[in-house]
């Protein structure tokens, strides 16, 4: 029995966890490394793949603005068969866990499907709940827009007249309607994943059902807040659906997020399944790297130094906020091998004015090839994935998610192939 | 105390308010985020205490989901045992804090008689009135304590030795589990040393808000820790939530001890065995060719929280015919003496449904967890028979099987 295993992944967003499920889905054992739990526990659980351009139009289909992008561009680094099988492999496993998602069509061609949010915005993305066509709704004339007692953060007259404000959806006639708290008592406001946390449990499901029923008749679509159980396959959409008489959509939500949350469900039921070691609240403190190879990475905890060895190593410990990048005045660099980050020394050129703006700490990370590889650094059996890579801007073009799949999934891949070569083949 | 913990370090994302068992149960907890860094802002100006703070679990799913390194629970214990300094302590939490004392009082009645005084209707009609929940799994005293088991034992004489701190749930509630660990130490050539000065951790006392008598505890247990360091014998515990007090919260909350005796570094023994197998001391391949049996192992919240992996699944992993699945569902929701408590145990029932429907379905022969705890309420909620991973390691080598 060794302990050394063939690949570890650091870092337990979406961008690690792809990658531990493609090294362990090669037949790789998996250690997966984090500190914290990653992104999805506060995501708003759909998809962004790109939703704008570098000019910041809104994109309706989002491989014709990958086809502009520039070659520092993760996207393009990795060209679009990388990008679609990472895809294909994310929806293969959430639909096998009951969590069925698309690019919605339009006229028979996916496109990105305008997402309504809890405070009234729209919002471009490209993977949504199966049941969401790309139209529902631009297409529906009488919405009604649920929320509950107590629960702060779903406003329905606000979302009404915020929604009203786009062109697109001028002339829509929205009705709200708040349901009775199902909490007797409680000391604080309610948050969506309370209201979800219920309908998981059978008396839950029943008051979800009781209240909905009916109340869709008269519309042609609802929204309503992302309360339908925080469990992947749990079958109440399908439930609420019925009951309602109407399609709905869920709203894209604020933290904490109740959709996220069904996504790392999904995905950590699949790595469990495939024996991948979870080793949390470790915070990786180095790496041993001899004649361009990484040996292992050190892990400090509880008053414990150990090196994790491994054939190949994916990191994906996050951007600037999940700590995988440091900052310091006039100088920028990667945690774990320290690796330098070129920045202007003028910090006053690091930001914009403009809030919304693009920033250019918002793409600070590492500079990888096509092969996921560190550039200018020999660090061969080493590949980075999701925000610790730079050249992308995710929130101005929206396309997080989408980069932390598409490389996470590859970095894993190669990882796995890395890996499998050093051991001769004995994976 | 250390200096105060610094609240600023929250960004107030909500991961732990996803992942927090008891938030997720119940909204009369406020929930990790409010009830530590925020409320901390209004502790520091003197602010009254929120009565909600009494539903945190400590079991450190804050700690472990937060990805800025915020000790939510640190500073939720440590503002507990403040609360309690100023407003008095509840004579049901003393109980239940220190279960190690009353074992001690008691040791000269019958483990028969003391469990039928404990576990007969009429006494668990007036806990409840007392406050420990009539339906909660209250565990049975066993007839001898695992040291009393263990200087009646004649082991071998090894020339290696280790030093075994075995933790209050071993040593009162489940000796055998002990011995099996001693077993399995004795197979690696390691003769097992539990010296009688070993007290509670403390962990009970400090999630009660028995500051002090967590603090006696703790330097009593590192001085002897000390001696042992000295002579260069490793120290284990099989028991997560005793090691999670030595090596996070002690040098945590009371770092004079530390600074005087050394750190109480106790390494886990499901690591220790496993480092055993590495090194050939421990030879898995002589164990006896049986059936395959499927075994399903939830990991304890206090395990995870160690950042040291699952070393207890991967002894697992490595036993021949042995297939271990990882529950991977969360917390069970005992969190030590928090499931016991009448305005809790509701609450405990409901955190550990996902991880009792796991264990029901799963059509494993038994579940298996290195918390003692935790394997009482696995018990009391899914019906299934809950053991230590050692004991299936002792199992495996004497060809007994478990039924499903």
């Amino acid at each position: 029995m060794s302990r050394s295993t063939d690949v570890i992944v650091a870092g337990s967003g979406l961008a690690g966890l792809m990658a531990a499920y493609a090294a362990a889905q090669k037949g790789c054992r998996v250690k997966l490394i984090s500190e914290g739990m990653g992104c999805l526990a506060i995501s708003a659980g759909c998809i962004d793949l790109l939703g704008y351009d570098s000019m910041g139009r809104r994109l309706q289909d989002p491989w014709q603005g990958i086809s502009l992008l520039p070659e520092e561009h993760p996207y393009t680094l990795l060209g679009n068969e990388n990008i679609k099988t990472a895809l294909d492999a994310f929806t293969d496993c959430m639909a096998a866990r009951g969590l069925k998602m698309h690019a919605a069509p339009l006229d028979a061609r996916p496109v990105n499907t305008l997402m309504p949010t809890i405070a009234g915005t729209l919002k471009p993305t490209w993977l949504v709940p199966a049941d969401v066509a790309a139209d529902s709704l631009e297409k529906a004339r009488r919405i009604l827009i649920v929320s509950v007692k107590g629960f702060r953060d779903c406003r329905p007259a606000l979302i009404a007249s915020q929604l009203s404000r786009y062109p697109e959806l001028a002339g829509k006639d929205f009705d709200t309607i708040v349901l009775p708290s199902p909490f007797e008592e409680h000391g604080r406001s309610l948050n969506a994943l309370d209201l979800a946390n219920m309908a998981d449990r059978p008396h839950g499901r029943d008051w979800l059902v009781e209240k909905l029923k009916g109340l869709g008749q008269k519309y042609d679509l609802a929204l309503i807040p992302p309360i339908l159980g925080a469990r992947a396959g749990s079958g109440i959409h399908k439930i609420a659906a019925e009951a309602l008489g109407c399609p709905f959509i869920e709203l894209l939500s604020v933290p904490p997020g109740v959709a996220g949350l069904r996504i790392r469900d999904a995905l950590a039921d699949a790595l469990a399944s495939l024996n991948v070691e979870f080793y949390e609240n470790a915070s990786i403190t180095g790496a041993e790297v001899k004649s361009g190879q990484c040996a292992g990475v050190k892990i400090f905890s509880a008053g414990r130094e150990t090196l994790q060895t491994a054939g190949a190593f994916v990191i994906a410990t996050g951007g600037i906020l999940g700590g995988g990048v440091l900052l310091e005045q006039g100088k920028a660099s990667e945690a774990v091998f320290g690796l330098n980050i070129p920045v202007p020394a003028n910090v006053d050129e690091w930001s914009e004015p403009e809030v919304f703006g693009r920033h250019l700490v918002s793409s600070l990370g590492v500079a990888v090839g096509a092969d996921m590889r560190a550039r200018d650094v020999s660090l061969a059996n080493v590949f980075f994935a999701g925000r610790t890579i730079g050249g992308y801007d995710q929130s101005a073009e929206k396309s997080g998610h989408g980069v932390a799949i598409a490389t996470g999934w590859r970095a894993g891949a190669l990882a796995a192939e890395s890996a499998q070569k050093a051991s001769g083949g004995n994976i | 105390m250390k200096t105060r913990i610094n609240p600023d370090k929250c960004i107030a994302c909500a991961t732990c308010v996803a992942y927090c068992p008891v938030s997720r149960a119940t909204p009369k907890f406020l929930g990790p985020r409010m009830i530590g860094p925020a409320y901390e802002r209004f502790r520091l100006l003197d602010l009254p205490e929120d009565e909600s703070l009494t539903y945190c679990a400590n079991c450190k799913n804050c700690d472990i989901t937060c990805p800025q390194g915020v000790p939510v629970s640190s500073i939720n214990m440590l503002a507990r045992a403040e609360y309690s300094k100023k407003h008095g302590y509840s004579l049901r939490d003393w109980v239940l804090a220190h279960g190690e004392l009353q074992a001690r009082l008691l040791r000269l009645i019958p483990a028969r008689l003391k469990n039928f005084g404990m576990q007969n209707p009429l006494t668990r009609y007036v806990l409840d009135k007392f406050g420990i929940d009539r339906r909660s799994p209250l565990p049975d005293f066993a007839p001898q304590t695992f040291r009393q088991m263990l200087k009646k034992t004649a082991q071998p004489d090894l020339p290696r030795k280790v030093v075994y701190f075995p933790g209050c749930f071993i040593d009162v509630y489940d000796p055998q589990t002990g011995m099996d660990m001693v077993w399995a130490f004795n197979h690696a050539g390691y003769q097992v040393i539990s010296p009688d000065s070993f007290e509670c951790c403390g962990l009970p006392m400090v999630a009660n808000g028995f500051w002090k008598d967590g603090e006696k505890r703790a330097r009593n247990n590192l001085k002897e820790l000390a001696r042992w360091r000295k002579e260069g014998i490793t120290a284990v515990t099989g028991c997560p939530s005793c090691a999670l007090m030595f090596r996070h919260d002690i040098p945590d909350f009371y770092p004079k001890i530390v600074d005087e005796f050394g750190m109480g570094l106790l390494d886990d023994a499901q690591d220790f065995l496993a480092g055993c197998v590495e090194r050939g001391e421990l030879k898995l391949d002589g164990a006896p060719d049986l059936p395959e049996m499927k075994v399903i192992y939830h990991a304890p919240c206090h395990l995870r929280a160690q950042g040291n992996g699952l070393p207890g699944l991967g002894l697992l992993r490595s036993l021949k015919g042995v297939k271990a699945e990882n529950a991977n569902a969360g917390c069970c929701g005992i969190s030590g003496s928090y499931g016991f408590k009448k305005e809790k145990y509701d609450i405990a029932q409901t955190i550990g449904t996902e991880l009792f429907e796991k264990v029901k379905t799963s059509g494993a022969a038994v579940a298996v967890s290195e918390c003692g705890t935790c394997r009482v309420q696995i018990e009391h909620g899914s019906g299934k028979k809950a053991v230590h991973p050692v004991t299936v390691l002792r199992q495996r080598f004497e060809g007994k099987t478990e039924n499903a």
